[in-house]
Formats: structure tokens, C-alpha cells, sequence
């Protein structure tokens, strides 16, 4: 789900504005003072129904959901093990507790007994679990995250590979009892079953029509499907068996064609809605009627420009601190981003647990940029550079052309960009080929490990950097079993700054979600990752 | 009419032979480019092994030529594929509904470009040299250079936020108040189009001399526009259906964006972005066989309208 469709969140506010195009008034008085005696509708007249938009799921199977859209609606749908709440801790789900073997490689799951299938009268058992993960590995099922997210447990990649009929990690100890062995002690392992791929799915409806079993899923979680109509509605309902409380809402459609989002708002057709930079200023303007309703916050991405560290220029860290000192992060961000997304000051963004406020990137300094190209080996003889960026091959996003600027004024070095499509982009970054490149990192599960060890250990295979320092190596090692976490995070938020001071990155922003919520919406959470949270809202009248 | 069926017997033999040189050139076209739908459906779960793997699974890592003879075959037995985007999805189930609800609405806009282009091109030819002619055509052609993108959304200021006569946008079929935007503001481009042809046209009749027998035989004037005038003047709008279809595509596109309509449009788009190569397939063979089909309704047209034109097998049409 990292992909999160775009490269960077930026490129996200980008679309947003476009879709805004056929949001914004752009009149500020046409937007009525409530109680005016005006006839616009207010209040949510549909009863307890709460109208949200939402992206467009590509499937509704934890095993197969791989993008941030998919997963949004599975976590609602489904259950696993373990959840992650609202204040992005680790908690029970089915599992009501747990036991971890003495060398930190022995999980003891012990099950609720009254977790229910929507609709079915027959409790969810650990050979429910078994079989799910098994499923979940199973070439057949075709599923991408399976290795990344159950590849820990004993025989699980044997089983992915296809070697092995089932995972001799996963066993059933008994009706509620199950118990799951992996290769190392790794304090992130939890972390990674709150994720939907290890989620419980109903055997005797998957097998009863493998392909179609999707269109109205039978899950465990606090929401069951009413209504699936691809690409136009999802209209999810309560479901008041559920293990932790039913929630308060009890109709909830989400409308997935898109279409002019915030006009809807504004004329009360959704609770909720984006907001796009074109209507940023009018919301955020304290005199606005929209500015009661507006809500920001935070969520764990980054976008960042990499450096290709085994190609010239950049293979001489001298070069990339350059780079990283000419461009003047702080007016791009109010310039043209309109302050809608913090500037990034470290590799972990804020709100994951290891997240460094101390952090320290490069900062602004145009002379000390000069001064090191000039130390550099390329000081006399710069190869042409080229930024590789996603796009649909117009212009550049405005950031990137300041900052394409920003480098011709400080370092009088003339920057190429060259556009390619998602797909493109993806395949060539994976060989290597770009020498410079801006692209993003949305977090899957609240553990440094699934940034800085992914993305920076010297062997990992979405190291785009080519990052390769065994002091930094070292360290991230250390930390995937250390089990202290103070000691563990202490090792993350080292490694990290190494990372910063080498300048394989310039961390840009890191992502900001700004919306509209109707005042009789209440509960409505922005989590800074995919969790559930729909049973968290309630409507009051 | 003795030469009109062999005619219409070799055009619809043409038309197989030609949907499967289209069906090559997409097919090639689409393999060839750079990424395919595995690497952006992974997106950053790039793992090498797992890419092969579930190529292999697609049958991507074979020759082209035998993905090419694959999917004839599956074509053959009306198999259009499955999404490599939605999972476990016919290309069919994706796909036709959204046809379904851009044939609606492009037949609304269509409908609505000939019956206001036809008469006011009618009227402009009438009131020649008067103030009309140039103020009515003119208005339009300004309505025509205002793009859908733009039209959307200040329609929607309008009748929604403004005037709350209509909902934002959404899709309820064709007797749903929903459709009037999307339908007004596709045809504005065509209506100034529809006109001005409609307008030379009939000017060009007016002067010709059948015309003025007709009149000078003491026919009413309605009688002789009806019979002689409009019957001669609106042949070349018959060929304007086919490339209206084009248009309206275009306009398609960004109405069905911006108004949310779960259309082909938007669709369309998204498939090529992603490399969804069933659908990219689907949507060139049924866009192409559309286009074929609408061609030799056409060509039938003009029989039936043009005394003419007829068409003889021995030399050729």
C-alpha cells in the first residue's frame, strides 16, 4: 500500500486541485452565513446514513489489498489478530491476549469465543486463522503482500515459492488457541498481523465461489458490505455483533466516482469532504462559514528527492549536501504549497514512534553549498544531471521547478527533468537508472523498520538509493531484534541521522490531510495511517 | 438499388478484417510501451521475484505473438479478459455498464445538438444580412469555445450552489434531472457546429434553381423548406454524426470527471494509465467496431436520403 497511487503527497494536493477546478466558487460571498434565512440546504437529512466520498477499492480481499485505497475499506470490513487504535498502538483484536516465548520467537495467540462472521452463527476459530494466512500464501491466491507481511513466520516463504503446502510456522494448539513461530525475534512482527493480509476470511465462503466471493465479503469487522457497485458506491452497514461494541453509525455510503467533491459539500449532498489548494485560503480564512467545519492533521509520509549514491555527481556526498543546502525548503512549502504540508525535517515522520524532533536535515545555505561543490570532485567537470519525476509529461509540479531553479541560481548547475508515467517510473527506478529522483513513502505499520531498513539497509531490495554504509548497516540490524525499545528506538534515530548527514535524501514534506466535516459529524478521525475508524463516529442531530 | 446488398455484403465482410488489424496494432501498441500492469499494481512492493512470478501467473512473460493468438482465442469465445486492476473482475462486468451510461448520455447530447443546431442554422440562413443571423450564431459559437471544463463548473455555481435547482452532479439515467448538465454542456460544442453547416448549406439550396421553380409553382414557403430545401441541405449533416461521435467522447471525458458519472470517459483514462491491457483492448475493439458500424449506417443513410447516390458492385460504390 505504499504506492498510495501517487509519488508524493505532493502530487496528491496537485490532483486534489484539479478536482477542485470544479469545486471552488472562487467567490468568497458565495458562501452563505448560515441562517440567513437562506433556503440552502443544511444538516444531513438522510438520517443515520453518513455520505463520505472515497477512493475507488480495487478489491475487497485482505490477501490481494496492496494499495492504501483497498486497505482503508478491508480494515473495516475484516479483523485480525491484532488491531492498531486511535492513538497507533498495538491492541487485541480477535486475539484477546497473547504470549511471546522468552526468545522473543514464539507467539501464543488465545482467541475471543464470540467473534462471528457477518451474518453467521459460527465463531471464528484458529483453524479460521490457519487457513486465512495459508490462503493468503498460497501461490494461487496471487497475493503481493504475503511475503512482505507473514515472510517472518517460519515456512511461510517456502510456501509463497511454492515448496510447501502450508505454513509450518501457524499452528492450531486448539478451537481458540494459535500459535505462530518466527525465524527471529523481531519486536515489529505485531505490527505487521494488523496489516489485512493476515486478516480472517470466511473459508466456507471463499471456497464456495473463489471469484466472486469479493462483491459482498462475510468479515468479522465492525462494518459488513450492503452494497458493492464497482466504481460508483459502497454502502457498508453496522454490524451489532460485533466483538468490541456496535458502532454508532449505522448506514454508511461511500460515493467512489468522484466527481466535484467540495460543490457537494457545500450543498449538503456529503459530511465530508477534501479540501484542494484552490480552497485552502477560503477555509482556512477564520471570517469563512466553511472554517467552523475544517479539520487538519497529520499523516506518516514523506516525499523526498533521492540520489542515485553509485552515480556521478552523486556518488560524492559533498555534491548531494550541496544540493541539499541550495534549496530553500521553507519558502517552496508557503510559496507554493501554500503551507498545506510541513516541511520534512527527518527520514521518520512525525507521530511514528522513533520520530526524532532533534532530527537535523540540511538547511538553507546557498554559500556552504557553493563552497562544498566546490570541494567535490565534479568542482571543475559536472556530468549533466538529470531529475527523474512522475508525471503525465506537461510541466513539472511547481515545487520541483522552484527548486530546478533554486539549484541554477545557487550552484549554476541547469537541471533536466524528465517526466514518465507511474509504470515507467516504478520499473527504471527498481534498475536503477535514475540518477536523481523525487518520489514518496506512505507508512504501512507504525515501526521505523518499515522505512529506514527498507529503504536504507545496503541488501534491502528497495534500497533506490543504493545506499550502502555498514555503520548504518550495523545498527538496523541490531534493531530488528533489539527488544528494549527505548535501546531499539535510541538505534533507529542514530542510523537515521547518519542517513541525513550522507544526504541520500532531501527530505521534502511530509503529508498533511486537510477536510471539511459537517458540525453534526462527530468521532471523525484523521489517523495518520490506515486504521480502522469508522466506529468511531457517531451523527447528532 | 440492384448493386446495394452485394455493396453492403462486402462492407460488412470488410469489417471483421479490419477490427483485426486494429485489434494487432492495440495489441502491440499496448505490450511495447514501457511498464506493464504487474510493475504499477505493485506498485512499491517491488519485489523481483514476485514481479516474475506474477507475470508468469498472467502469462506475461510469454512471446507476444502468443499473447496475441491467447487472447483471439478467449476473444473468439467472447472472453474480453479480466482487469489487472480490479481484481477478479470480468472486463465485461467493468465495462458495460459504463457503455451503457455513456451511450445514454451521449445520445441526450447528441439528440440535443441536431434539434437546436438544425433550426437555428435554419433560421440564421433565413434572416441572412439581418441582425440575427450573425447574433445567433455568434452566441453559440461563444458557448462552443467555452471548454467542458470550464462550462461544468460554472454551470454547477449556478444551478447548484446559486439557484440549488440541481444536485452537484451523479448519475441516475436518462430521465434523472442529473443528466442535464452533463448533457448541455457536451452539446454546446457541437450545437454552433451543427448550425453553421446547416446555415451554408441551406443557403447554398436557397439559391438553386429547383428552389425557385418550387416557389414560383405558388408552394407554400414551409412546404418548399421542408421538401426541397432541407431534404438537400441536410445530407452533409448526416456525415457530422460519425465525427460528433469523436467529439463527444472528448467532452465525455471531462463531464463525466467532473460531474462524478461512472462512465467510459474517466474509465477510459484510468485503464491506460494503469496499463490495464484487457480493458485498453475492449475499449479500442467496441470504440472501433462502433465507429465501423456507424460508417455503413452512414453510407445506407445516403441511399435513403440522396436519390443520388446509389451503389453498384461492378463499379465499385
Amino acid at each position: 500500500m505504499k504506492r498510495l497511487r501517487a509519488v508524493a503527497p505532493f502530487f496528491i494536493v496537485l490532483l486534489m486541485a484539479i478536482t477542485a477546478l470544479s469545486c471552488s466558487s472562487g467567490d468568497k460571498s458565495s458562501v452563505d452565513e448560515p441562517g440567513n434565512g437562506d433556503t440552502q440546504p443544511t444538516g444531513n437529512s438522510s438520517g443515520a446514513t453518513l455520505r463520505l466520498t472515497g477512493p475507488d477499492p480495487l478489491t475487497l480481499d485482505p490477501a490481494l489489498a496492496s494499495d492504501a485505497s483497498s486497505a482503508s475499506y478491508v480494515v473495516e470490513i475484516f479483523d485480525g489478530l491484532v488491531t492498531i487504535d486511535k492513538d497507533l498502538q498495538i491492541v487485541p483484536d480477535i486475539a484477546k491476549s497473547w504470549d511471546i516465548s522468552a526468545d522473543g520467537k514464539v507467539y501464543t495467540f488465545h482467541l475471543r469465543d464470540n467473534v462471528f462472521f457477518h451474518g453467521e452463527s459460527r465463531a471464528v476459530t484458529a483453524d479460521d486463522f490457519k487457513y486465512s494466512m495459508e490462503r493468503a500464501a498460497n501461490p494461487d491466491t496471487a497475493s503481493i503482500t504475503a511475503e512482505a507481511y507473514l515472510g517472518d513466520i517460519v515456512g511461510a516463504k517456502d510456501m509463497v515459492n511454492g515448496d510447501a503446502d502450508s505454513i509450518s510456522g501457524v499452528e492450531v494448539v486448539d478451537n481458540f488457541t494459535l500459535r505462530i513461530t518466527i525465524d527471529a525475534a523481531k519486536p515489529y512482527f505485531l505490527a505487521k498481523l494488523s496489516y489485512p493480509t493476515a486478516f480472517v476470511v470466511d473459508r466456507m465462503q471463499v471456497e464456495g465461489d473463489k471469484r466472486n466471493w469479493t462483491k459482498k465479503p462475510r468479515g468479522t469487522g465492525p462494518y459488513m458490505v450492503e452494497k458493492w457497485e464497482l466504481t460508483e458506491s459502497l454502502t457498508l452497514k453496522a454490524n451489532d455483533k460485533y466483538h468490541l461494541g456496535a458502532p454508532a453509525v449505522k448506514k454508511i455510503e461511500f460515493l467512489l466516482a468522484g466527481g466535484s467533491v467540495m460543490t457537494m459539500y457545500e450543498n449538503a449532498e456529503i459530511d465530508v469532504s477534501p479540501v484542494g489548494i484552490n480552497d485552502i485560503d477560503r477555509v482556512t480564512d477564520p471570517n469563512d462559514s466553511l472554517n467552523a467545519d475544517y479539520m487538519t492533521a497529520n499523516s506518516m509520509s514523506i516525499s523526498y528527492i533521492g540520489f542515485n549514491v553509485n552515480e556521478a555527481p552523486f556518488d560524492d556526498p559533498k555534491v548531494r549536501q550541496a544540493f541539499g543546502m541550495a534549496i530553500d525548503r521553507d519558502k517552496i512549502t508557503e510559496v507554493v504549497v501554500h503551507d498545506m504540508l510541513p516541511v520534512a525535517h527527518s527520514i521518520m515522520p512525525p507521530g511514528l514512534p522513533g520520530y526524532n524532533p532533534n532530527a537535523k536535515t540540511l538547511s538553507y545555505d546557498p554559500e556552504r553549498a557553493k563552497q562544498l561543490l566546490a570541494e567535490s570532485k565534479y568542482a571543475d567537470d559536472m556530468p549533466k544531471v538529470t531529475l527523474s519525476d512522475v508525471g503525465a509529461g506537461a510541466t513539472a509540479g511547481q515545487d520541483t521547478q522552484a527548486m530546478i531553479e533554486m539549484w541554477k541560481t545557487n550552484l549554476g548547475i541547469e537541471i533536466e527533468i524528465v517526466q514518465t508515467d507511474e509504470a515507467t517510473f516504478w520499473q527504471d527506478l527498481d534498475k536503477g537508472e535514475y540518477q536523481m529522483f523525487t518520489a514518496g513513502w506512505v507508512m504501512d505499520y507504525p515501526d521505523p523498520e518499515d522505512i529506514l531498513d527498507i529503504l536504507f539497509y545496503s541488501q534491502s531490495r528497495q534500497n533506490n538509493t543504493q545506499y550502502s554504509n555498514p555503520q548504518v548497516d550495523d545498527l538496523l540490524v541490531q534493531a530488528r531484534t533489539e527488544q528494549d525499545t527505548a535501546k531499539r528506538m535510541a538505534l533507529y534515530q542514530q542510523a537515521e541521522q547518519i542517513i541525513l548527514d550522507d544526504a541520500a535524501w532531501i527530505p521534502l514534506y511530509n503529508g498533511r490531510d486537510h477536510i471539511l466535516v459537517k458540525p453534526y459529524v462527530k468521532g471523525y478521525l484523521l489517523p495518520p495511517m490506515v486504521i480502522p475508524r469508522l466506529k468511531y463516529i457517531s451523527i447528532v442531530q | 438499388m440492384q448493386g446495394f446488398f452485394p455493396y453492403l455484403v462486402r462492407r460488412l465482410l470488410w469489417a471483421p478484417v479490419i477490427l483485426l488489424a486494429v485489434s494487432f496494432i492495440a495489441f502491440t501498441i499496448t505490450r511495447l510501451g514501457p511498464g506493464d500492469p504487474v510493475s504499477v499494481a505493485m506498485g512499491q512492493f517491488r519485489d523481483q521475484e514476485v514481479l516474475e512470478r506474477v507475470r508468469a501467473e498472467k502469462g506475461l512473460d510469454k512471446p507476444l505473438i502468443e499473447q496475441y493468438g491467447i487472447y483471439l482465442k478467449n476473444l473468439a469465445h467472447g472472453d474480453l479478459g479480466e482487469s489487472y486492476v480490479y481484481k477478479n473482475t470480468d472486463i465485461g462486468e467493468l465495462i458495460f455498464p459504463k457503455m451503457w451510461v455513456s451511450a445514454q448520455l451521449g445520445l441526450v447530447a447528441l439528440i440535443i445538438v441536431f434539434s437546436v443546431g438544425i433550426p437555428l442554422g435554419t433560421f440564421a440562413a433565413l434572416k441572412q444580412g439581418e441582425r440575427a443571423d450573425p447574433l445567433s450564431i455568434g452566441s453559440f459559437l461563444f458557448l462552443q469555445s467555452v471548454p467542458v471544463l470550464i462550462m461544468v463548473p460554472l454551470m454547477q455555481y449556478v444551478f447548484v450552489l446559486k439557484l440549488h435547482w440541481l444536485p452537484t452532479g451523479g448519475w441516475d439515467g436518462i430521465f434523472d434531472k442529473r443528466i442535464i448538465m452533463p448533457a448541455l454542456a457536451m452539446s454546446m460544442g457541437g450545437i454552433a457546429g451543427v448550425a453553421r453547416i446547416t446555415r451554408a448549406m441551406t443557403l447554398n439550396v436557397l439559391g438553386e434553381d429547383y428552389v425557385r421553380t418550387a416557389r414560383a409553382k405558388g408552394l407554400r414557403e414551409f412546404t418548399v423548406l421542408r421538401r426541397h430545401v432541407a431534404r438537400n441541405a441536410l445530407l452533409p449533416l448526416v456525415t457530422i454524426i460519425g465525427i460528433s461521435l469523436v467529439s463527444l467522447l472528448e467532452g465525455a471525458f471531462f463531464a463525466e470527471t467532473l460531474l462524478g458519472i461512472p462512465g467510459i470517459g474517466r474509465f477510459s483514462f484510468d485503464s491506460v494509465h494503469n496499463r490495464d491491457y484487457d480493458a485498453m483492448m475492449a475499449l479500442t475493439l467496441i470504440i472501433a467496431t462502433g465507429f465501423i458500424l456507424a460508417n455503413i449506417v452512414v453510407d445506407i443513410a445516403y441511399t435513403l436520403i440522396d436519390p443520388r447516390i446509389r451503389y453498384d458492385s461492378r463499379k465499385s460504390g
